[in-house]
């Protein structure tokens, strides 16, 4: 595995060495699959000093040595030194790690046989505006209504089927691991809304956590209540959750996400008219497979409009989950504007002692006090427990407001286009770095991307940031400000 | 109605059998287009269109009839002798009897097809109706002396017309119009009720074949099931060995016949069977969006011993359970149902015995419900049913079922109805069938196509038949595992259909339940995303407006 400089260290005789410039990037990563670029710890400096002496040693023993071969030889020690402390090392954890990060993966063969690592930033870019395309296709010229105030019930299958090892380790640790990215990129982009999980296990659904907006609250209920068994049941999970959605103020929209691992489910009666009932209650249910399509999860969604997909692996189902954090369009019957009461309550004074709404039981320092009932809140947004006002920060509203306007993708440019002098003047409107040598290799001429509406020109990396973090562009901004 | 209707779609049964088809066909004309749809059977129905086998049952029943017919003839004496006198007088002039048809339509609907037949005049001596039921009598007393061999007989239907004249004094020309004469009296009789008569008619159809055909046919009497050699139930068999002879009129009477079905392979073998030559004789392959099938040939077990139905493997045990095994496994990853079939209903039993004692089939049963196909109609249907119910429900099913049996040949497993479908071993025909083996001496005597080649080329088909159940459409897709080791074998392996060839990759030939495993999941993750349904790029799949016309001006 590992690569062995030729020939024993014997200052006679000619030595070959293989420096570590010539070795290719990708050869690197699998001789040292877990160093990027290696570096000398403090025990390799000490045993390079070490051998260092030995060679020197070995030096004043020889009388007419060439300055050369002596160089050579110290470099030599240094790399048998280094060989040997990679390979005393437990061999079993560096194969173990370096199977989890199938560093193979990123790399591809070039035509002439080369490894070279895949261009992910272009691999990257092409799925990201396939992502942006697909949302904005059905409504770019009509403008469509967002649930914003969102009450989502998020149903993890925690059946026997869980527990399968084609995920690794095993599909609950994945469906675990992107929950907890799921339940805090979802807080991030709906701030209004409450989430609220249930697992389903031995053929009934428990709710883990009532509806709520703190995310690490629901994470750490989640983590502390993983373990599979049973059959799963699709039946007993929408009727728990539907009996909990029915009660929902009719502005908020109700959505169901679950994600299925199992291939069967065990009801106790007619799953049909649950899905009518959950049809009826206006729920909109989305489930992802972990495994393979299932008729009833299908017809499920159809019914409800919601999404369904099936997850090919650890990745996809990442990407999957997470195209569930924008709000969804709102169901058109379901779309009436209505005024809702809020509040915006105040951060209260540091050192105050009072007692919380919410845990019942007295608390020191900051917290939020209601505007109507002055009751003392620990984190918004939230419903005040004693006057059932919903209270929201203003950062909030903002936040959620990019949802409703969107900004248009922005048009590729074709690399020829992109000399043009008048064009672009060979700048990012961005972040002003220069076009033309922008991305890593120089024989390709990048790709950028300008707006329709302000005529900008953007790198790719300014692209996705302004889609997905900033939500506006600098390049119209500026020209209704200098309007 | 026929006359009225531009397209007529109806069993071809109707067009086949000489008796049915003379009621429903004959109004055809000549320019009508004839397609045979779903044809990779039509051999077997033009053998079973001239096949007749008569039983003690058949005999009784017939014996009822004369009685009857007996009764109303003296009837017909004592109040309308009128009547039968004109029916003799009309025999005599040798016309053709029935009614006041066109003669150039009757020829159909005789069971027994030579023209010469209609142009001779009934023999004198069963032209009175009394006499005609005499010489009826004695044909089924000498039927019933038949039956009561005790050993299997075989015979041509030369020595048995022979026999027939030595022992009941019935000569060949009487059996040969004994159909055309029964029709007639029943005519005269005014007897509507043909039901009731069933028994008569099919002695007389017997009769009439007999007389007719000197090639092409035997007689087999056995006078018990080989199954059950305990319990005497005698048969006396004509059964047709020559397919040809059942559809050559059709080929005569129309201008175009198109034969057409999903798994016509290997199809030069079907002009030979059937005696024609094919003016054009296409295969298509199919243009898919994607790869919706994916057929795997499974030949050993997770133990990597080999799998088989083979006569001298069938019944050892680690062939039962690597088989549970991969069924097992299979409905672990396969979602909503999933269709089984075996080879017969015998080895279906004995399977699914060997599967309960081992707790293999309480293990299938956490995952899906277990329905099982019998040979009772009734039962199946309710069996059917609810294995469709449980697939939708999301609960999941397995079906048992048999290669050959009704559900194989005509009940659709599409969509979620089938996800995957496994056929286990090589569903060949009980070989030791004494029809079986005699049609098999007709075909190499006189088509010269060798036994183990047509054995096979009906044991694949059959499978290619069971397996295309699962795939309906371009959208559907579905799952086909071979669990034979004897489908790698590339004789077996080149009879299936060119579309199930086309989709079996050279990796998938010889895998073991594992591997199958494996490949069943990573294709359903694969199937299961989102795609175009028009085809992109270079598999377009669907033609618009344009492309016909781009094509209809490449023509000109």
């Amino acid at each position: 595995m590992c690569r062995r400089a030729s020939g024993e260290v014997k200052p006679e005789r000619d030595i070959f060495i293989k420096h570590f410039k010539n070795i290719p990037m990708a050869d690197m990563e699998i001789v040292f699959p877990e160093k990027k670029n290696p570096t000398l710890t403090p025990l390799d400096w000490m045993k390079f000093l070490i051998s260092a002496v030995v060679g020197l040693v070995t030096v004043a023993g020889s009388i007419d040595m060439p300055k050369a071969d002596f160089c050579h030889s110290i470099i030599c020690d240094w790399l048998l030194c280094y060989d040997i402390f990679q390979c005393g090392k437990d061999s079993a954890s560096i194969r173990s790690s370096y199977a989890d990060e199938r560093s193979w993966e990123s790399l591809q063969e070039d035509e002439s046989g080369l490894l070279r690592p895949i261009d992910n930033l272009s691999l990257q870019h092409a799925q990201y505006r396939r992502r942006i395309r697909n949302l904005s296709s059905p409504h770019t010229f009509a403008r469509i209504q967002k649930g914003l105030i969102r009450y989502l019930y998020l149903v993890l299958d925690l059946s026997k089927a869980a527990g399968e090892t084609d995920y690794r380790p095993t599909r609950m640790a994945v469906m675990a691991k992107y929950v907890e990215l799921f339940i805090r990129e979802f807080f991030d982009q709906n701030p209004l809304s409450q989430i609220s999980l249930v697992t389903v296990k031995d053929g009934v659904a428990h709710n883990l956590t009532d509806l709520g907006g703190s995310p690490e609250s629901h994470i750490k209920s989640l983590m502390s209540n993983l373990g599979c068994s049973g059959d799963a049941s699709l039946q007993n999970a929408l009727d728990l959750v539907h009996g909990y959605l029915n009660q929902i103020p009719s502005y908020g929209h109700r959505e169901v996400l679950i994600l299925y691992s199992a291939l069967s489910t065990c009801d106790p009666g007619d799953i049909m008219e649950t899905i009518q009932y959950c049809k009826e209650s206006k729920i909109r249910c989305s489930v992802i497979g972990l495994s393979a399509e299932m008729f009833i999860c299908k017809h499920l969604c159809q019914e409800t409009g919601g999404s369904y997909s099936v997850a090919l692996d650890e990745s996809h189902f990442k990407e999957l989950l997470l195209e569930h954090a924008p709000p969804p369009p709102a169901i058109a019957e379901y779309a009436v504007a209505s005024l809702i009461r809020m509040g915006f309550p105040q951060r209260a004074a540091e050192g105050v002692i009072s007692i919380c709404s919410c845990h019942k039981e007295a608390k020191v320092g900051g917290g939020y006090t209601c505007p109507r009932c002055k009751a003392r809140i620990c984190e918004v947004p939230t419903e005040c427990r004693i006057c059932g006002l919903t209270l929201v920060s203003s950062p909030h509203l903002a936040r959620s407001y990019h949802h409703l306007f969107p900004i248009t993708p922005f048009d590729e440019i074709s690399p020829t286009l992109n000399y043009q002098p008048d064009m672009s003047r060979g700048k990012c409107f961005g972040c002003q770095l220069s076009l033309s040598k922008s991305g890593n290799n120089s024989n390709k001429p990048s790709l950028c991307v300008s707006c329709p509406k302000c005529k900008q020109v953007f790198c790719l990396e300014c692209d996705i940031y302004i889609h997905e973090s900033l939500h506006n562009c600098p390049g119209c901004e500026s020209l209704r400000h200098s309007r | 109605m026929v006359q009225f209707a531009n397209v007529i779609v109806y069993s071809y049964q109707y067009m086949l059998d000489p008796k049915v088809a003379g009621i429903i066909s004959k109004e055809m004309q000549k320019e009508s287009v004839v397609v045979f749809d779903e044809a990779h059977n039509i051999d077997n129905v033009c053998i079973e269109a001239l096949s007749v086998s008569v039983r003690r049952q058949t005999l009784e029943g017939a014996t009822r009839n004369l009685n009857k017919m007996t009764q109303e003839i003296n009837r017909f004496k004592a109040t309308d002798e009128g009547r039968l006198r004109q029916e003799y007088n009309r025999l005599v002039e040798g016309l053709a009897q029935r009614g006041n048809l066109p003669i150039s339509d009757t020829w159909l609907s005789n069971p027994a097809l030579p023209d010469d037949i209609l142009k001779e005049a009934v023999p004198g001596n069963i032209r009175r109706a009394e006499h005609f039921v005499s010489v009826l009598r004695r044909l089924i007393q000498y039927l019933n002396g038949r039956l009561d061999t005790e050993n299997v007989e075989k015979e041509g239907p030369v020595s048995f017309q022979h026999n027939i004249y030595k022992e009941a004094g019935i000569d060949q020309k009487m059996l040969k119009f004994c159909y055309d004469r029964l029709h007639s009296l029943m005519l005269t009789l005014e007897i509507t009720d043909t039901d009731e008569f069933l028994h008569i008619q099919t002695i007389c159809d017997f009769a009439t074949l007999v007389g007719t055909y000197s090639q092409g046919f035997s007689i087999i009497i056995e006078p018990y099931d080989e199954r059950m050699p305990s319990i005497p139930d005698p048969v006396l068999q004509l059964s047709c060995h020559d397919a040809s002879l059942a559809i050559k009129p059709v080929f005569q009477r129309f201008q175009s016949v198109v034969i057409t079905s999903g798994t016509l392979s290997p199809i030069d073998l079907y002009p030979k069977l059937l005696n024609f030559h094919p003016v054009v004789s296409r295969s298509f392959t199919m243009s898919l969006t994607r790869d919706c099938i994916c057929p795997m040939v499974l030949t050993r077990g997770s133990d990597q011993l080999p799998v088989s139905t083979k006569f001298d493997m069938r019944s050892d045990l680690g062939v039962v359970r690597n088989y549970g095994r991969l069924l097992l496994e299979m409905v672990s990853v396969v979602p909503d149902g999933i269709v089984c079939f075996f080879v017969s209903y015998s080895y279906m039993d004995q399977i699914i015995n060997s599967w309960n004692e081992t707790g293999i089939l309480k293990e299938i049963m956490l995952h899906k419900l277990v329905f099982i196909e019998t040979q009772d109609v009734v039962e199946t249907t309710l069996a059917l049913d609810n294995y469709r119910r449980a697939c939708d429900c999301g609960r999941g099913a397995v079906f048992f079922s048999v290669a050959r049996g009704k559900v194989a040949e005509g009940i659709d497993f599409d969509r979620h109805y089938g996800r995957l479908v496994i056929m286990f071993g090589i569903p060949f025909q009980y070989t030791l069938s004494k029809i079986l083996l005699s049609r098999l001496d007709y075909l190499k005597e006189t088509f010269q196509i060798k036994e183990g080649d047509f054995l096979t080329f009906d044991a694949l088909r059959q499978a290619a038949q069971c397996v295309g159940r699962v795939i309906r459409s371009k959208a559907d897709y579905g799952m086909m595992i071979f669990a034979d080791k004897r489908y790698s074998r590339h004789d077996k392996r080149s009879k299936l259909p060119g579309w199930i060839l086309s989709h079996l990759r050279d990796a998938h030939l010889n895998l073991s339940t594992d591997m199958a495993l494996h490949i069943a999941k990573e294709f359903l993750r694969k199937m299961a995303q989102p795609y175009d349904k028009t085809g992109s790029g270079g598999r377009k799949t669907l033609l618009t407006e344009e492309d016909l016309k781009e094509m209809g001006e490449t023509r000109m």
